[in-house]
């Protein structure tokens, strides 16, 4: 039965890589729009530049537009999107690909990389929601930033799974499942989002995403958090819900086991619930936020086995999303091996943290940087409200000081999430170390 | 109850692999960084370097953790 899953599973990447092989990864997939190359030279008086793309001998003049000269940075592998004006090529943007590394930057690659990677160890996602916008504000242009994050993320979750898997938690043959729907998902999500796009431009798709963002962070973030409250107070026991209950009563076949989580689905159960983590992931990026709940309160997996099946499914998608970002060029292998010079630490620090916690405090943890991340977006809704010319313009410090609460909520969850792992994992080891000597003076006793 | 035997000699020679690595990689910056973003058949480098490194550095740091004490529980 797993045998035949798992060439099911196989069969169904092989067709999907051969059928849509642009269409994965985080969000909706590389940029198409853009090339890089290198800036040869530029000539001030005409206003022009000589620009030679990648893997190319010929150059091309394109205009500067808005440009000033002494921003065009040559010789130095750049990002480009143009725009067609009266028939001639106008640079639209410039973004240096690889920006210059310092220690501060190296270092401060390493702790967020650690701090991340323990979160992603103990709850089964999360760093990428923190780690991306500090490579952009480190100087790394956003799709780079984007693809260096996916390509370290999988190396750390195959750890990460590897680990929780060891300790009896991970439910691969789950994980592959949710995995594959998941990509699905992702197919349809995109198409989402273009409709999305089409139909209120820019500035509404923004406005779109981060309500729903914030919103089904809010409901789902706070459901968990109340849950974990209620389990943490001790006045009641972890149960699987209702719905999961009822779910699990459909018998309609194929009919799934999941060993290690210990239920048995129908597969018109699963996939669904795989589908929806792919559409959400590739139209509002919360796709690692989902998975883990809805294993949880849907499919009716405990707190444990659900964050540590997560990081089977980010291991799936994090390859699969690294390949599509890869095959368009856009790695940045320093900033990848940067942070998983810290999060391979972390990933396994956060993971072994977890045979030392109650369940709930899984759960602790994922509702608080829920409701935390839901923050940081929620500061960003009057930007894109003002886009949408639906509210009277806002003053640049207005919008300056909005950025900064946005960036440092980010920051905010994942310091929040360490201190409470830390913690839990501490108290949790000098409770294990005590009852370790108690039995050891037990038996002292009774063989004395 | 024998006290298990931390793995120092592990520790050290991951340690020094993982550190031979990033030195290697980095000191050659611009060829790398040029090399793994020519995109295609290139994408091997990228996905193979990563995981490269999570087998190495990941050891490295499992036996750190290990010789610090910090272990799951039984």
């Amino acid at each position: 039965m797993f045998r035949r899953t798992i060439s099911l599973l196989t069969a169904l990447m092989i067709v999907l890589w051969a059928v849509c092989p642009a269409l994965a990864g985080g969000g909706a997939g590389p940029p198409k729009n853009f090339r890089k190359g290198e800036f040869l030279s530029v000539d001030e008086a005409s206003g022009t530049a000589v620009f030679r793309p990648s893997g190319s001998e010929e150059t091309i003049t394109v205009y500067l537009g808005k440009l000033k000269p002494e921003e065009v940075e040559l010789k130095r592998k750049v990002m480009v999107t143009f725009q067609r004006q009266h028939g001639r090529q106008v640079i639209k943007s410039i973004s240096v690909m690889f920006m210059d590394m310092t220690l501060k930057k190296i270092l401060a690659l390493v702790i967020i990389g650690l701090v991340g990677g323990m979160l992603s160890g103990f709850i089964g996602s999360g760093g990428a929601f923190v780690l991306t916008p500090s490579m952009m504000s480190l100087g790394a242009p956003g799709a780079v930033a984007v693809a260096s994050n996916m390509c370290h993320k999988f190396p750390k979750a195959m750890v990460g799974a590897y680990k929780r898997y060891k300790y009896g938690q991970a439910d691969v043959k789950l994980g592959l499942v949710m995995a594959t729907s998941a990509i699905v998902g992702v197919q349809i999500g995109i198409k989402v989002q273009k409709f999305i796009l089409q139909k209120w431009g820019n500035a509404g798709s923004n406005l779109y995403v981060s309500l729903a963002f914030v919103v089904i962070l809010v409901i789902v973030g706070g459901y968990v958090f109340w849950d974990a409250w209620r389990l943490a107070k001790g006045g009641a026991e972890v149960k699987t819900t209702k719905l999961a209950l009822a779910l699990q009563r459909i018998k309609i076949p194929p009919m799934m086991e999941f060993k290690r989580a210990g239920v048995r689905l129908s597969a018109w159960v699963t996939i669904p619930v795989g589908l929806a983590t792919g559409m959400l992931a590739a139209t509002i990026a919360v796709g690692g936020f989902i998975g883990g709940p809805g294993m949880i309160y849907v499919l009716g997996a405990s707190a444990l086995v659900a964050s540590a099946t997560e990081l089977v499914i980010a291991f799936v998608m994090g390859l699969w999303g690294s390949i599509q970002w890869g095959l368009s060029g856009l790695i940045d292998i320093r900033l990848t091996l940067l942070i998983l010079a810290g999060s391979l630490f972390g990933v396994q620090l956060g993971a072994l943290g977890t045979t030392y916690v109650k369940d709930y405090m899984i759960k602790v943890v994922m509702g608080a940087v829920m409701l935390i991340v839901a923050v940081s977006r929620g500061a960003k809704v009057p930007i894109y409200l003002e886009d949408l010319g639906a509210i009277s313009p806002l003053a640049a410090s207005t919008k300056a000081l909005l950025n900064q609460v946005s960036f440092w909520a980010l920051v905010t969850a994942l310091g929040t999430a360490g201190v409470i792992i830390t913690a839990a994992m501490v108290k949790g080891m000098l409770k294990a170390r005590a009852e370790r000597k108690e039995m050891l003076r037990k038996g002292a006793v009774s063989h004395g | 109850m024998a006290q298990k035997k931390k793995p120092y000699l592990q520790a050290v020679v991951f340690g020094i692999i993982s550190v031979l690595s990033y030195v290697f990689l980095f000191s050659r910056q611009e060829l790398v960084t040029d090399y793994y973003s020519r995109g295609g058949a290139y994408t091997v480098l990228p996905v193979a370097t990563a995981l490269y490194f999570s087998f190495i550095h990941g050891a490295f740091a499992s036996s750190v953790l290990a010789v610090l004490g910090l272990e799951a529980k039984k």
